[in-house]
């Protein structure tokens, strides 16, 4: 009395068989009802609303094959093992669209992954109602896809049967488990929805379920890690991307502290203070515009460009506005800050433009920027020729 | 002296979420800069205002990628916790939890690297990597855009 265990699929409940089949058996009256004035098409959407087979998504005859597997068992049982067509069947149905019935694990996959439910076409509508309705489960890979080339043993027939069975168990914790993801959802909110779906010879129970959503979600972000890392995608395995991903962060990290160590180099000769509210000025305008909708004005290319832009060309005129301050300011300061900063500008000392920078800016700075503004324009030829 | 540079950048920018918006770091960065260089005109040593200059960096990668990720909460109270090392008050810190699974010597090392690593999950750990990562490489690239213009002219 056990065909389903003879498929191989592990259940570990035996003696709930009875209700489900006569279940099945009311659904099967009712679905004859609706197939016979309806053709054999292989590849009918189900037309009926609130009908099992619209539960299903399946197209009507694809269904009746379940069911009349689920009701027939025992005479099934012996032509499981066989694997040829089932040629005794009273109804005669096209078998190359049950054939093609529970989709390759890889259409199921890529459904599963670009938040698809099922093919495009026809299903697609049917899959929609399949979202909605919460006798729906996770666990048959109910995937219409009628037209598929696949071709299909009838072990993986009788599996799907089981899996129908099991649906009526497991509707509750689907649903449980449909809203976890809904969740999952709202949860990251760069990261796509990640849908379970158990695929065929999986386990189908709550803890595996969970696991295989962990999964999904660790794997979603670990592709995220690898666009984001240069040189990643082309790596397979984990153990690599993740070394590849760790050596990235520690040279960046190693860079900012030896970026850091040049600035500190460099520092005393930049006015940052002025070259500052330059850049506010500048982006005064960018931040509103930027506020509501968060559009990037060009992150990548435009700012280096502002800085680097901002940087020339408010040295450049500090250059030259600095000499007309009266020329005796100048050594006293420069002598002081040189005797702090040491043996690290005396490679700098023969040249003449350093020694103008070192001007303390503290003073004037504030009194720089209406200059600078004003001279920014003549200054740019200077700026270009340098 | 640090502080105040926080508190400053903070308030006068807002509050800016994404991290895509370089010239918001940019503008942060070379106001902290600003800053440690008037801090006494950058102390003794270069190295120790490269250390400042570092502190700076991280703090307005931190405050610019926002309150909303873990990584940037602890770098920031990292960064914080230095001056005034005792105990000030006993708060009652439970955010350490520790996830079992330390077997896997790339997962620890991964919650070394990334600030605030060692109490999250592993699918966080990843989400905030990439942010990190991201980060990281924006501020990378405004550091060298700087010193190059700075040592170009």
């Amino acid at each position: 009395m056990e065909p389903p265990r003879s498929s191989g699929v592990g259940i570990d409940n035996s003696g709930e068989y009875s209700p489900e089949i006569a279940e099945t058996l009311r659904f099967e009256e009712e679905i004859q009802s609706l197939i016979h004035p309806s053709s054999f098409d292989g590849s009918a959407a189900p037309t009926g609303g609130g009908s099992f087979t619209a539960l299903l998504g399946l197209p009507a005859n694809q269904a009746v094959e379940l069911l009349h597997d689920s009701g027939a068992r025992e005479p099934l049982a012996s032509r499981i093992r066989v694997g040829g067509h089932p040629v005794h069947r009273p109804f005669h149905l096209p078998l190359d669209c049950s054939s093609a019935f529970p989709s390759n694990a890889t259409l199921v996959d890529r459904a599963a992954r670009f938040s698809v439910f099922a093919a495009e076409g026809s299903p697609a509508s049917s899959s929609g109602r399949l979202k909605a309705e919460p006798q729906d489960s996770d666990s048959p890979p109910l995937d219409p896809i009628p037209t598929g080339p696949a071709k299909r043993k009838d072990t993986g027939r009788s599996k799907c049967d089981v899996r129908l069975s099991l649906s009526f168990k497991s509707q509750a914790k689907a649903t449980a488990k449909k809203s976890k993801n809904a969740e999952e959802n709202t949860d990251g909110d760069k990261l796509p929805y990640v849908h379970v779906r158990a695929r065929r010879g999986q386990a189908t129970d709550n803890h595996s379920l969970a696991e295989r959503a962990r999964r999904e979600k660790i794997n979603v972000r670990m592709k995220l890690l690898q666009e984001l890392v240069p040189g990643c995608s082309k790596i397979t395995g984990t153990a690599l991307v993740l070394d590849e991903i760790i050596n990235h962060v520690q040279t960046l990290q190693r860079q900012v502290e030896f970026l850091s160590m040049r600035l500190a180099a460099v520092n005393p000769r930049i006015d940052f203070s002025s070259l500052d509210s330059y850049l506010s000025a500048e982006c005064g305008p960018v931040t509103v515009r930027n506020g509501p909708g968060g559009v990037v004005v060009d992150p990548s290319l435009w700012p280096t460009d502002a800085t680097a832009e901002a940087t020339r060309r408010l040295l450049v005129p500090q250059f030259w506005h600095i000499d007309l301050v009266p020329p005796q300011l100048q050594p006293q300061q420069s002598l002081t800050t040189w005797e702090r900063d040491g043996a690290a500008h005396s490679q700098l000392l023969p040249n003449p433009t350093t020694s103008l920078f070192l001007y303390d800016p503290a003073n004037s700075g504030n009194a720089n920027v209406p200059h600078l503004t004003a001279k920014l324009k003549t200054a740019e030829d200077r700026a270009l020729n340098l | 002296m640090y502080r105040r540079s926080f508190k400053d950048t903070r308030s006068s920018l807002g509050s800016p979420n994404p991290n895509f918006s370089k010239p918001m770091v940019a503008l942060r960065f070379l106001r902290a800069l600003s800053l440690v260089r008037r801090s006494g005109l950058g102390a003794c040593s270069p190295s120790y205002r490269a250390r400042g200059i570092r502190r700076a960096a991280y703090a307005c990668m931190a405050a610019s990628a926002g309150p909303r990720r873990a990584w940037s909460r602890a770098l920031l109270r990292k960064i914080r916790r230095r001056p005034g090392r005792g105990l000030r008050r006993p708060r009652a810190v439970i955010w350490r939890h520790r996830p079992v699974g330390g077997g896997d010597r790339l997962e620890v090392a991964l919650r070394r690297l990334v600030p605030g690593g060692g109490c999250m999950e592993y699918c966080r750990l990843l989400e905030e990597a990439a942010d990190y990562v991201k980060c990281l490489a924006m501020q990378v690239r405004l550091m060298q855009t700087i010193v190059d213009s700075a040592s170009h002219v």
